[in-house]
């Protein structure tokens, strides 16, 4: 096997990984925008519809978005609970969905308080509303 | 494909190149604090061969999870803190291989001594990922 210098290796190095880096980034970034708008022509398709009830509040669309971008890798993208607990039919209160998205249940589902707004809470829980088996 | 299905396929890609470049951290220590008998220089052959699948490896564990994540680079909660250490290991190890492979199987003691600092940095890295993403699926 024909030596590398090992500075010059060691630059070669710095390069392939920051290009994978890189590269890794775009591919994500591709396939988020993908996977995104193959997913909102489910919203209205009939073999979504007879899963889920007919969404028409427009908080309820973007609850949908907001689920599958943040909640769907736990609680499964149809929110039948792929790691965590099935959504359909919650028996919750508003008040204590609101608090288990921004203050998360320890030791069991993260804090979003951070990343969502009032209007994000309210749109995730009129989603969540939607949800019946 | 659903998440389970995601999230069954990153457990069992992940944990192959975690187990490779500890090993590789292992067997490069070893053959460094032997460096002239035969058996260091196997060791050292045996850490460029776990070091170099263990990159290869690393790229179907972090593209299955970012289909788990739906293609999150940072996320939020566990999750980005599992993709603090996740980005900086993965790089590293990438890093590492291609070096290791570029200058063969005898590097000077010098440069080795850096590589192997690098590694036991980089296994500290990886198991912090590793415990975040575990608490991430698991919960406590």
């Amino acid at each position: 096997m024909k030596r590398w210098g090992e500075g010059k290796a060691a630059v070669a190095a710095i390069v392939v990984s920051a290009s994978t880096l890189l590269g890794t980034y775009g591919i994500t970034r591709i396939m988020r925008s993908a996977s995104f708008s193959m997913r909102m022509p489910d919203l209205l398709s009939s073999a979504h519809a007879e899963k889920v009830p007919p969404v028409t509040a427009a908080d309820s669309d973007l609850g949908r978005h907001l689920f599958l971008l943040n909640c769907a890798h736990c609680h499964g993208d149809d929110a039948h609970g792929g790691e965590r607990p099935d959504l359909h039919d919650l028996h919750k209160s508003n008040a204590r969905i609101h608090q288990a998205i921004t203050t998360g249940i320890k030791g069991e589902m993260p804090s979003f308080g951070k990343k969502f707004n009032e209007l994000d809470v309210q749109a995730l829980t009129a989603y969540l509303r939607t949800l019946r088996h | 494909m659903n998440s389970l299905f995601w999230a069954r396929l990153h457990g069992g890609t992940t944990h192959f190149p975690i187990a490779l470049i500890f090993g590789a951290a292992l067997f490069d220590t070893l053959s460094f604090l032997c460096p002239r008998s035969r058996r260091g220089r196997d060791f050292r052959i045996i850490g460029f061969w776990l070091v170099t699948l263990g990159a290869l490896g690393s790229f179907g564990a972090v593209f299955s999870g970012l289909a788990l994540s739906k293609w999150q680079i940072g996320g939020t909660g566990q999750l980005f803190r599992h993709h603090l250490f996740v980005w900086p290991a993965f790089a590293l190890i990438v890093g590492l291989a291609t070096w290791r492979v570029l200058v063969g199987y005898n590097p000077s003691r010098r440069a080795f001594q850096f590589y192997i600092g690098t590694i036991l940095i980089s296994c500290v890295v990886i198991g912090a990922a590793g415990c975040f993403g575990g608490e991430l699926l698991l919960g406590q």
